[in-house]
C-alpha cells in the first residue's frame, strides 16, 4: 500500500515535469519578441530592452529553463506584465469561480448522469434506454458556447430570471456570487452529464453480468435491492474515474463559458492573457489548470484502493 | 389647423418642463455601475492613448485645460485663457488656488511644472510637443510658463485631451511610473481587482471652479458616492447586461442594439452624433501601395457606403461623407471630396495598370476586437477583389496590429477609427512619424503653416487645402463618419452625451 | 451474406442509430456537393439585401453583409468536416506510432508514458489555444494543433491494444518464429488495431469538429474570413436578437454533426468490442 502511494506520488512529480516543460516550450517558441509585443506601439527600445532583462528573455533558453524550474519548486510563477502582479495572486484571485463553478457544473452531472446512466443499463435495448442514449448524446453535441448564448438570450434576457453576465457587484455577498454561477453550472452540467451518463451505464452493465449479481438475483432479492446495492457499488469505481475525466472537461469548459458570461476566473483569465500576449500567466495558468487535474486523479487514483481492495495487490 | 399644432405643442412643452424640473433635482448619494470595454492596461493616462484609460481616470485626474461646448478650450486647473505672447512662442497660465490634492497638500506652480517635465518625458503627446518646447518655468507660486522654440498652434489642444493627458499631480510624486494616484479631481480612487472593477469614491474636499458646467468645463460636482468601473470586453454581453439593468451606463455598443434598447423599461440608449471617423491607413513609405498610381487606384475601387451600412446597419448611425470633418465643425470643407464613394472596379483597375501594378499582393490588417473595423474590411477585400487587386486581409487581435503597424514592411494598409479630434494637427495622418509616414513636399509645406499659424480663420483655409493633397495623394482613405452607441439607466440623470463619458454631475433618480 | 444481414437488422432495430446515419449522410452530401446546393457564392455580398429572415429564396436567411446564410452553412460544413477529418488522421498516425512504441518497448513506455500523461492533464481546448497561439492562426495549424491534443489518447488506445495483441498466442508464435518486427507489426498488430482505431477516430471526429467551432468563436481559430461554423457563430451573436438565423443554424449544423458521430462511434463500439458483446 505504502509503497504503491510512493510510487503514485513519484509518478505524478514527473507528469507535472512534463507539464511544465511543456508550458515553458510553448511560451518560448510563440514567434515575435513577446516584450515587444507586450509593451505595445508607444515603448520605447529601452523599455523593451528592459521588460526583457526583467522577465530573462535575453539569457539562453537552457538558463531560462534551468531558472525557470527553479522558481517552480518554490511556488513562483513569475509576474503579470499586464496585470502588475505575479502570476499566482493573479490566478489565486480567479481560483473562486471556477472552483464554484466546477463543483456546481460537477454536481449538477452527477445528479443528471447517475440516474440516467442507471436506467439505461437496467433497461438495456429497451425505448428507455435509447431514449436516455439519445439526450445524453444530444447534450455532449452542444458547443458550451453556443448553448451558453441560447441561455443567456432565454433565461436570463427574455425571462429575466438570472443576471446576464459578471460575478456580481464589488463586495457582493456570497449567495449573490454564486447566483451568478447558476446558469454557467447548468450549461457545463448538462454538456457533461452525457459522459457521466455513458460511463455510468457502461459499467453497471458490465457489473450486471457479474457472477455475484447473477446470485444474488438468484436468491430472490428484489431487482431494486440488486441494482442498488449490489451492482451500484461496484460500478461506483469506474464512475470514479469518469469524475476524474470530467473535472478536465470541465476545466475546459470553462474557459468557454467564462468568457461568455464574463466570469472572472482562471479560463477567462487564460483567454485575456492570450489576447493581452501576457505570457507569463499563461504558462503559469496552464501549470496550475494542469496540475489541479493530476491531483485530483491522484486523489481519485488513492481512493479506489479504499474502496476496492483488489487495487491493492496491483 | 397651425394654430391647434401650435398650442398643442406649447402644452407638450409645458409638460415636459415640469417633468424635467421634478427630474433636475440633483441628489447627493448613490452608487453606479459603469460598463467599459476592458480593462484598463494602467490607470495613468499619460503613459496610456486608450480611450477607456481616459474615461476612468478622468475622474481623479485633471488637466489645465480641457474641453466644453463645440469643443472649445476652457480652462480647468488653470484660472483662466493662456496668454499668448512673443509671436506665440510663449504661454503665461494662471492658476486657480485652493485646489487640493487627494492627499490633503494643495496644489502650487511647483506641482504643475513637475507635472508637465513629466509628461514631456512619458507620454507620446508629451513627447511630440517637447521637440517644440524649451522652457517650462513657474515665476510665481500661481502661474506656470510655456516657453516655445517655434510657434505652435496645437499646444493647448494637447494639454486638454485626456488620453496622453498632461495631468497634474504633486511634485513628490511625479516620477515617470506613479506610485500612487494622486490628483485633483471629484473622485478618487480607491481599489483596483484586474478584470473585476476599478472603484472611485467621492473625493469630499474637491475644489471645484465657479462657473457653470459645459461638457468637461465648469463646475463640477460629484453626487454620487461610488463609481465602479466594470470591464465587460464582449459586446453582446454589455448589450444584455445593459438590458438586464445590471449597468448604469454601458459603453461602445454595437449600434446593432440600438432598436432593442428602445422602449425598455431598465435601460435607455444615448446616441454620440457625430462621434468619429473609421478611416483605411495606407502605407505610403514602403511596398506596393508606395505607388500613389495604385492608392488612388484603391481610392476609386472602394464603396464607403456599403462598407458603412455593412459595419453600423441602422442608417440613423453613419454619414457616408468624405469631408475629413464633419459638416458642424470650423474644420468642415467640401474641398477635393468628389473622388469619395465611388465603387468603380472597371475605372480602378484601369488607373492600377497604368500605374504599373500586376497582381502584387496587398496586405491589409484588422482586428476582431472592433467588429466594425473587421466589417468594413471584408466588404472592402470584396470591392477591391473585383477591381483585380490581389488581397490577403490579415486578421489578428489589436495589440498585435499595432505592434505590426508600426513595421513599414509589415503591410500594406490597416483599419483604424478616430474621434473627432477637436485640434486637426492631432491626427496621425498629419504626424509624419506615425504609421503610413506620409510625407511628401507639399504635405509637408501645408503642415508647418498650419502649426505655425494661431489665427483660426487661416487654419481652416489652410486645413481646406490640406484636405484636397489627402484626396489626390491617398495617404488615408476615409470611410465615414459614425454615431456612437451607449445605454445608461432611465434612473442616470444629468448625463451629457461625450466622447470620453463622465459621471460627475449625474446623479442617480430614487 | 449473413454478415450483412445481421448488420441491416442491427440497423434496423436501432432506430436512432438509423437517424444519425441519415443525417450525417444528408450533412456530408450537402458539405461535399455544396455548389451544387446553394443558390449564392457563400462570399458574395449584397449589403442591400442584409439580415433578412428565413425565405424561400434564402433558405437561412442572409447574415450582415447579405449574404446567404444556407450557402455559408453548407461551404462551412466543408471546412469543418475537412478539418475534422484531417485531424482524426493526423491524430491517429501519430498516435499509432506512439502507442506501438510504448507498447512494445518497455523502455519507450516509460518516456512515452509520461508525456501522454503529462499532455491529457491539459484540458483540450487549452492546450489547442495555447498551441494556435503558438503557430498562428490558420486552417493547418488548427488541424496540427488539435491533432496534437488528440494524439494521446490515441496512443493510450493503440499501446493498451498492443499489450494484448503482443501476448496473443500467434503473435507470440511468429515471434519465436524470428519474424522480423516490422513484418508482426504491419500483419497482425495493425490490422487488430483497426478496430479500437475507428471507435476512436469517430469519437475524435465529433470532439474535433466541436474544438475547432470553440477556437473560431473565441477568435484563435481559423481565419474569421472563412466561413466555418465557429466563425458564423461567433459573427452571429452580436444579431442573436434581431437577426438569431445567423447563430442558429450553424449551431445546429454543428449538433447535427456531433451527435450523429457519437451515436455512430457508440455503435461501432457496442459492436466491436467483444467484451460488450457478451452481454447483448
Amino acid at each position: 500500500m505504502r509503497r504503491y502511494v510512493v510510487d503514485r506520488l513519484l509518478g505524478m512529480v514527473l507528469v507535472m515535469l512534463v507539464v511544465a516543460t511543456m508550458a515553458f516550450l510553448i511560451v518560448r517558441v510563440i514567434p515575435g519578441d513577446p516584450a515587444g509585443i507586450m509593451l505595445g506601439p508607444d515603448a520605447t527600445p529601452a523599455d523593451v530592452a528592459g521588460l526583457r532583462t526583467r522577465l530573462g528573455l535575453d539569457r539562453p533558453i537552457p538558463v531560462q529553463y534551468v531558472i525557470f524550474l527553479r522558481d517552480l519548486v518554490v511556488g513562483d510563477l513569475g509576474q503579470s506584465i499586464f496585470l502588475g502582479r505575479s502570476v499566482l495572486q493573479a490566478l489565486a484571485d480567479r481560483t473562486e469561480p471556477t472552483l464554484a463553478l466546477t463543483l456546481m457544473a460537477t454536481l449538477i452531472a452527477l445528479a443528471i448522469g447517475i440516474p440516467a446512466g442507471i436506467v439505461a443499463a437496467v433497461r438495456r435495448g429497451g425505448a428507455l434506454d435509447q431514449t436516455t442514449r439519445g439526450l445524453a448524446m444530444l447534450g455532449a453535441s452542444i458547443p458550451s458556447f453556443w448553448l451558453a448564448l441560447l441561455f443567456m438570450q432565454t433565461f436570463a434576457v427574455a425571462l429575466g430570471w438570472f443576471p446576464v453576465a459578471g460575478y456580481g457587484e464589488p463586495g457582493a455577498p456570497f449567495l449573490e456570487r454564486m447566483r451568478h454561477l447558476i446558469m454557467p453550472a447548468v450549461v457545463l452540467g448538462l454538456i457533461s452529464s452525457a459522459l457521466i451518463t455513458r460511463f455510468t451505464r457502461a459499467s453497471m452493465l458490465d457489473v450486471l453480468g457479474e457472477d455475484y449479481v447473477r446470485t444474488a438475483r438468484s436468491k430472490g432479492l428484489a431487482e431494486r435491492v440488486v441494482v442498488m446495492k449490489h451492482a451500484l457499488r461496484n460500478a461506483m469505481i469506474p464512475i470514479l474515474t469518469v469524475v476524474g475525466l470530467t473535472v478536465a472537461v470541465l476545466l475546459g469548459g470553462a474557459v468557454v463559458t467564462e468568457t461568455v458570461f464574463g466570469l472572472p476566473g482562471v479560463g477567462n483569465l487564460v483567454v485575456q492573457a492570450v489576447l493581452r500576449r501576457d505570457y507569463p500567466v499563461i504558462q503559469g495558468a496552464l501549470i496550475v489548470i494542469a496540475g489541479i487535474y493530476v491531483l485530483v486523479n491522484l486523489v481519485i487514483d488513492l481512493l479506489y484502493t479504499l474502496i476496492d481492495p483488489r487495487v491493492r495487490y496491483r | 389647423m397651425r394654430k391647434i399644432l401650435t398650442a398643442s405643442l406649447a402644452g407638450l412643452l409645458a409638460a415636459g418642463a415640469a417633468t424635467a424640473a421634478l427630474a433636475q433635482e440633483p441628489r447627493r448619494g448613490g452608487v453606479i455601475n459603469v460598463a467599459t470595454i476592458g480593462e484598463p492596461p494602467t490607470l495613468d493616462p499619460s503613459v496610456s492613448t486608450t480611450d477607456v484609460v481616459g474615461m476612468i481616470s478622468l475622474h481623479y485626474f485633471e488637466t489645465l485645460y480641457t474641453f466644453g461646448t463645440d469643443w472649445k478650450i476652457v480652462p480647468l486647473l488653470a484660472a483662466g485663457d493662456a496668454q499668448i505672447s512673443d509671436g506665440g512662442k510663449v504661454y503665461t497660465i494662471p492658476l486657480r488656488t485652493g485646489v487640493k490634492f487627494h492627499d490633503g497638500s494643495t496644489m502650487t506652480s511647483a506641482d504643475v511644472v513637475a507635472s508637465l517635465k513629466r509628461w514631456m518625458d512619458v507620454a507620446v503627446r508629451g513627447k511630440q510637443a517637447a521637440a517644440f518646447i524649451t522652457d517650462v518655468a513657474a515665476p510665481d507660486p500661481n502661474t506656470v510658463r510655456i516657453t516655445l522654440k517655434e510657434p505652435y498652434a496645437p499646444l493647448l489642444s494637447l494639454l486638454s485631451l485626456p488620453t496622453s493627458a498632461a495631468i497634474v499631480v504633486p511634485a513628490s510624486k511625479a516620477q515617470a511610473q506613479l506610485a500612487e494616484i494622486v490628483g485633483t479631481g471629484p473622485y478618487r480612487f480607491r481599489e483596483r481587482q484586474p478584470d473585476r472593477y476599478v472603484l472611485l469614491t467621492r473625493f469630499d474636499d474637491y475644489v471645484a471652479r465657479d462657473d457653470a458646467a459645459q461638457v468637461y468645463g465648469g463646475k463640477r460636482t460629484a453626487w454620487l458616492d461610488e463609481i465602479r468601473f466594470v470591464p465587460v470586453p464582449n459586446a453582446n454581453t454589455r448589450v444584455e447586461g445593459a438590458l438586464a439593468g445590471q449597468y448604469a451606463y454601458a459603453d461602445s455598443l454595437p449600434v446593432e442594439a440600438f432598436p432593442s434598447l428602445r422602449g425598455q423599461a431598465r435601460t435607455e440608449p444615448v446616441v454620440l452624433a457625430p462621434f468619429g471617423w473609421p478611416v483605411m491607413t495606407i502605407n505610403t513609405r514602403q511596398g506596393t501601395l508606395a505607388n500613389q498610381g495604385v492608392r488612388q487606384a484603391i481610392q476609386t475601387a472602394l464603396k464607403p457606403s456599403d462598407m458603412l451600412e455593412a459595419a453600423f446597419g441602422d442608417k440613423a448611425f453613419f454619414k457616408p461623407e468624405g469631408a475629413l470633418y464633419a459638416e458642424g465643425f470650423i474644420w468642415h470643407s467640401k474641398n477635393g471630396v468628389e473622388v469619395y464613394d465611388q465603387g468603380n472596379a472597371a475605372k480602378a483597375r484601369e488607373m492600377a495598370r497604368a500605374a504599373g501594378y500586376n497582381g502584387q499582393p496587398i496586405r491589409i490588417l484588422t482586428t476582431q476586437q472592433f467588429e466594425f473595423h473587421f466589417r468594413m474590411a471584408q466588404v472592402a477585400v470584396e470591392y477591391l477583389r473585383q477591381a483585380g487587386f490581389n488581397i490577403d486581409l490579415q486578421v489578428s487581435d489589436w495589440a498585435t496590429l499595432t505592434q505590426r503597424r508600426t513595421d513599414p514592411a509589415l503591410w500594406e494598409a490597416f483599419f483604424t477609427h478616430s474621434p473627432f479630434l477637436p485640434e486637426p494637427a492631432l491626427n496621425g495622418y498629419l504626424n509624419d512619424q506615425s504609421p503610413g509616414w506620409w510625407s511628401t513636399p507639399e504635405r509637408n509645406r501645408l503642415v508647418a503653416a498650419f502649426n505655425q499659424e494661431s489665427d483660426t480663420a487661416k487654419r481652416v483655409a489652410v486645413f481646406a487645402d490640406l484636405q484636397k493633397v489627402v484626396f489626390e495623394q491617398v495617404p488615408i482613405i476615409k470611410i465615414g463618419n459614425f454615431n456612437a452607441l451607449a445605454a445608461k439607466s432611465p434612473q442616470l440623470q444629468g448625463l451629457t452625451p461625450a466622447a470620453w463619458p463622465f459621471f460627475w454631475n449625474t446623479w442617480l433618480k430614487p | 451474406m449473413t454478415r450483412l444481414r445481421t448488420a441491416a437488422l442491427f440497423v434496423w432495430r436501432n432506430k436512432l442509430l438509423t437517424l444519425a446515419i441519415v443525417l450525417l449522410a444528408i450533412v456530408t452530401v450537402l458539405a461535399v456537393f455544396a455548389p451544387l446546393f446553394a443558390a449564392f457564392e457563400p462570399g458574395a455580398m449584397r449589403i442591400a439585401r442584409r439580415l433578412r429572415p428565413p425565405s424561400d429564396v434564402h433558405l437561412f436567411g442572409t447574415d450582415e453583409f447579405g449574404r446567404d446564410v444556407f450557402a455559408r452553412v453548407i461551404h462551412g460544413g466543408r471546412i469543418s468536416l475537412a478539418a475534422g477529418g484531417l485531424t482524426v488522421l493526423f491524430a491517429c498516425a501519430g498516435g499509432v506510432v506512439l502507442g506501438i512504441l510504448a507498447g512494445f518497448y518497455d523502455r519507450a513506455d516509460r518516456v512515452i508514458g509520461k508525456v501522454v500523461d503529462g499532455m491529457m492533464a491539459f484540458p483540450d481546448i487549452l492546450l489547442a489555444i495555447a498551441l494556435v497561439a503558438v503557430l498562428g492562426p490558420s486552417l493547418t495549424n488548427v488541424v496540427v494543433a488539435l491533432g496534437v491534443v488528440y494524439m494521446p489518447r490515441v496512443a493510450r488506445v493503440v499501446r493498451a491494444s498492443t499489450l494484448v495483441i503482443r501476448e496473443l498466442p500467434f503473435v507470440e508464435a511468429a515471434r519465436a518464429l524470428g519474424v522480423p518486427t516490422h513484418r508482426i507489426l504491419s500483419r497482425h498488430v495493425l490490422r487488430n488495431l483497426a478496430s479500437p482505431l475507428i471507435v476512436q477516430g469517430t469519437f475524435i471526429f465529433a470532439y474535433a469538429i466541436l474544438a475547432e467551432a470553440g477556437l473560431s468563436f473565441l477568435g484563435v481559430g481559423v481565419s474569421p474570413e472563412t466561413p466555418t461554423w465557429g466563425n458564423m457563430i461567433n459573427a452571429g451573436q452580436q444579431y442573436a436578437r434581431q437577426a438569431w438565423w445567423i447563430m442558429m443554424f450553424p449551431g445546429v449544423a454543428i449538433v447535427i454533426c456531433v451527435f450523429s458521430l457519437q451515436i455512430i462511434g457508440d455503435a461501432l463500439r457496442d459492436a466491436l468490442d467483444p467484451k460488450l458483446r457478451r452481454t447483448v
